[in-house]
């Protein structure tokens, strides 16, 4: 067992885990099929109508005829899928789910990263304060206070048994 | 006693509107009396003397549930007479409803919905009540009992004024719309919101004991012993609401998906984040005393979040399909999330010296150090699910536009976050407290960390692709290992009794949650869908199977039409998606139907136009792997919230707590 817990064995399974990834990440499944596009390309878009639903998601009839519309547009194959949603957007400004990365909107991207690496900072402090308290050694008092408290509990332990 | 006028008044308007408003009343007067003979009981014992109003406290909390569930059942009685007396029930009441969800019509829209938590409030007050019933001259149960019927106060004042489900309504009318359709085709209306709102509402009573604490000044360890259950059964009802939700939403709304990061789906997610942080940091303070402040402030926040969400869906200000109509109680909402606020802040800077932990984190590789970085990612996380929701609202308020801020965006950017919890709950359940030696990190994880290697392996041999998917998969197998381990060997050591106790139960819970990530991820990931044109008995196939329509039933009452595609599916079983269009809404409404198998479900919508006259219908086919799972981990997770519920195998006073600390010295040389 202690072999099998070795280091190498660890590096080893590091290495097989990371070649498993590499190869399920990159191995090539093709291309979507036309309705695995026409559901990705909803899934961007909010219905008009709809508070917030997204095409994918919504039942309503202005959802419907905005799906048909990608259908046709992913049917005739002349355009990418951004080029597509860009379509959609020109006609229904203010529908991508996806905030943009400029501007004031940025600020949604932005807020997340920072809060992390302040999340993170703060935590590293705090460790590193505990550490700074936790290296305190005990002085030959404190082990004899404790020692002292060890053996009075032994004490009360045998007269209990007794 | 009554004029003749008086009561030829009740019965032409029905008896349940004035029923209803004097009990909301009574219901305000027992709270409000409650809370001063709680507040006056605290400061007599604080004195040191027996304080007679302490018997009047439960006999208050009765009054006020009492209250409660009259206020409940005379709505209940005026939607189910259809009395049309009620602007309430004129707007979702209907003499076609059917009896189930003209019942639960009740709770359909914002002032039911009100009423609703005014009586789950009511209901948690009395049972806290009688389980302290004989200590309620300490002080601090006395200020949590204040806490609590102040809050039911709020609650019952607003089903009294601003969101009074017992208004009346326009003279002679005599039938209504029902209410929404989508909460008139399924049974799970019935449960998921009361279980949801008990969830809620639950959070209340560790919110009371932490104003307590901090108005008492007793910020040890004592009342989080006392909450401990409290603040378990409440984050467990809170789950498995939201889980009845993403069922409900699979089964109703024919988009063959559980969640759609919308607000209102945000509301419930924000507090449950919030309150999943706190039950793991408060085992720190438990066993090391430390992280006061952090814990407090999650508790207060996981309260404070359960009001601002309520605020965000009842005010109007969010659109969100789920949202309720517009109302005033925005403002008294909003007001009352500010005092919670407010009065929190200053109450923990006001006890700031005494709430310094005494102790400190030897290493941050230890169990404390795990939960704390558990905890950082929890509150990246509910900061994350707040902004998304709420900016909307910043664009508006700065540019005077609108934006929609959707799922593509908490996708990207809770997939990593999710991963890097699932990746704590691999490491942390075998970590020691205090310290891990990399010996024994090494040796703890190795099983584990192969029954990750091995999933991957699977998932790649069953064709899984794409970096996301597979990385839940790999650290779904290895965290899975991890909490199999811990069971395994606390049934070894103890039996059945192994399998209760918060770090058992606990585990249980990990095992659901990772059931649900997986199956997330694989429905997310791998989905296939395709729209077939049916023809009568003309067989199509997609995804390896075939697809048969054999006929269509109609069905018209004076309710709904409703029609439905008999689809055979591989030349066995038939299922029946169906367009229902209620004929007072006028919308239409599709019903999937669902073929589970534990490896895949096949989810069909009947998409419109219907043209069943010629024989022709458009069905929209979705391959969904593993569904089935999330369903199975929603229940691990209610079954291991309740075995967590049990005592556990309590630790002697003598037995090691921790690993051994290197303090340079040997302690018993």
């Amino acid at each position: 067992m202690k072999k099998l817990n070795s280091l190498p064995m660890w590096i080893l399974m590091l290495l097989l885990t990371v070649g498993l990834l590499a190869f399920g990440t990159l191995r090539d499944r093709g291309p979507l099929t036309q309705q695995g596009r026409i559901d990705a390309i909803s899934q961007q878009l909010a219905c008009p109508t709809c508070n917030g639903e997204s095409i994918y998601v919504s039942r309503a009839p202005a959802a419907e005829a905005i799906r048909n519309e990608i259908a046709r547009e992913v049917a005739a194959g002349q355009n990418s899928d951004d080029q597509i949603v860009a379509v959609i957007e020109r006609n229904f400004p203010g529908s991508v789910l996806l905030p943009r990365t400029d501007g004031v909107e940025s600020l949604v991207w932005i807020l997340p990263v920072v809060a992390l690496v302040g999340g993170l900072c703060g935590l590293g402090l705090v460790f590193r304060r505990w550490k700074n308290a936790a290296l305190l050694h005990a002085s030959d008092a404190d082990f004899a206070i404790v020692e002292a408290a060890l053996q009075h509990k032994n004490d009360v332990t045998d007269d209990e048994n007794i | 006693m009554f004029s003749a006028e008086t009561l030829d008044v009740a019965v032409n308007q029905g008896l349940a509107g004035p029923l209803g408003r004097a009990a909301l009343l009574v219901g305000i007067i027992a709270s409000v009396f409650g809370a001063v003979a709680s507040i006056y009981t605290a400061r007599e014992s604080l004195r040191e003397e027996e304080a007679r109003t302490a018997r009047l406290i439960p006999r208050f909390a009765a009054l006020a549930l009492l209250a409660a569930v009259a206020a409940m059942t005379a709505m209940e009685y005026a939607m189910i007479t259809r009395d049309f007396s009620l602007k309430y029930v004129q707007d979702h009441g209907s003499r076609s409803t059917p009896a189930l969800y003209n019942f639960t019509a009740v709770w359909s829209a914002l002032e039911g919905s009100i009423l609703l938590w005014v009586l789950a409030l009511a209901l948690s007050c009395a049972v806290v009540v009688w389980r302290y019933r004989k200590k309620l001259s300490d002080p601090l149960i006395a200020w949590a009992m204040a806490v609590m019927f102040i809050v039911l106060a709020f609650f019952f004042l607003l089903s009294f004024a601003p969101a009074n489900p017992f208004g009346v309504g326009a003279a002679g009318v005599t039938d209504g719309p029902g209410p929404n359709p989508l909460l008139q085709n399924h049974i799970l209306v019935l449960f998921h919101p009361p279980i949801l709102y008990l969830g809620y509402v639950g959070f209340t009573i560790p919110f009371a004991f932490a104003i307590a604490a901090l108005v008492t000044g007793r910020v040890g360890e004592g009342w989080l012993i006392e909450t401990r259950r409290w603040t378990l059964c409440a984050w467990g009802l809170l789950t498995f609401g939201i889980i009845l939700g993403g069922w409900w939403s699979y089964e109703v709304l024919g988009w063959s998906g559980v969640w759609a990061w919308d607000p209102v789906e945000n509301a419930s997610f924000l507090p449950w984040l919030t309150g999943t942080a706190y039950i793991h940091s408060v085992l720190v303070q438990e066993r090391r005393g430390m992280l006061r402040v952090w814990n407090l402030s999650l508790l207060l926040a996981t309260f404070s979040l359960t009001i601002l969400g309520t605020f965000l869906t009842r005010s109007g200000v969010l659109n969100s399909v789920h949202a309720f109509s517009e109302s005033d109680i925005g403002k008294y909402l909003i007001i009352f999330f500010g005092v919670i606020v407010a009065v929190s802040l200053w109450l923990i800077a006001w006890r700031g010296d005494s709430l310094r932990s005494p102790g400190s984190i030897d290493s941050p590789i230890s169990r404390e150090g795990a939960f704390l970085a558990n905890n950082v990612l929890f509150a990246l996380f509910a900061f994350v699910v707040l902004l998304g929701t709420v900016f909307p609202l910043v664009i508006e308020a700065l540019q005077n536009r609108q934006i929609v801020v959707g799922e593509p965006f908490f996708d990207q950017l809770s997939t990593p976050i999710g991963i890097a919890l699932l990746a704590m709950m691999s490491i942390a359940p075998v970590l020691p407290w205090r310290k891990a030696s990399e010996e024994v990190l090494r040796q703890r994880l190795f099983w584990p960390a192969w029954c990750g290697i091995g999933t991957l392996a699977v998932s790649l041999l069953v064709g899984a692709d794409g970096l996301a998917a597979l990385l839940t998969f790999t650290l779904g197998g290895f965290a899975s290992g991890a909490a199999l381990r811990q069971l395994v060997l606390a049934t070894r050591r103890q039996g059945w009794r192994g399998l209760v106790g918060r770090a058992n139960g606990g585990m249980v819970v990990h095992i659901g949650v990772i059931l649900i990530a997986v199956a997330l991820a694989a429905s997310n990931s791998y989905t296939r869908s395709q729209e077939l044109s049916l023809k009568l008995n003309t067989p199509a196939e997609f995804g390896g199977h075939v697809f048969e329509l054999k006929g269509f039933e109609n069905e018209k009452t004076d309710r709904l039409t409703a029609v439905k595609a008999i689809v055979q599916v591989d030349g066995g079983k038939s299922y029946a998606p169906a367009i229902t269009k209620f004929v007072q809404m006028g919308n239409n409404i599709g019903t999937p139907s669902v073929k589970s198998s534990w490896r895949y479900d096949l989810y069909l919508t009947l998409e419109p136009p219907v043209k069943s006259e010629s024989g022709e219908a458009r069905i929209k086919v979705f391959i969904k792997p593993l569904v089935m799972w999330m369903w199975i981990g929603g229940g691990m997770m209610a079954v291991g919230t309740l075995l967590a519920l049990f005592p556990g195998r309590r630790r002697r006073p003598t037995d090691a707590v921790s690993a051994r600390v290197d303090t340079g010295k040997a302690i018993d040389a």
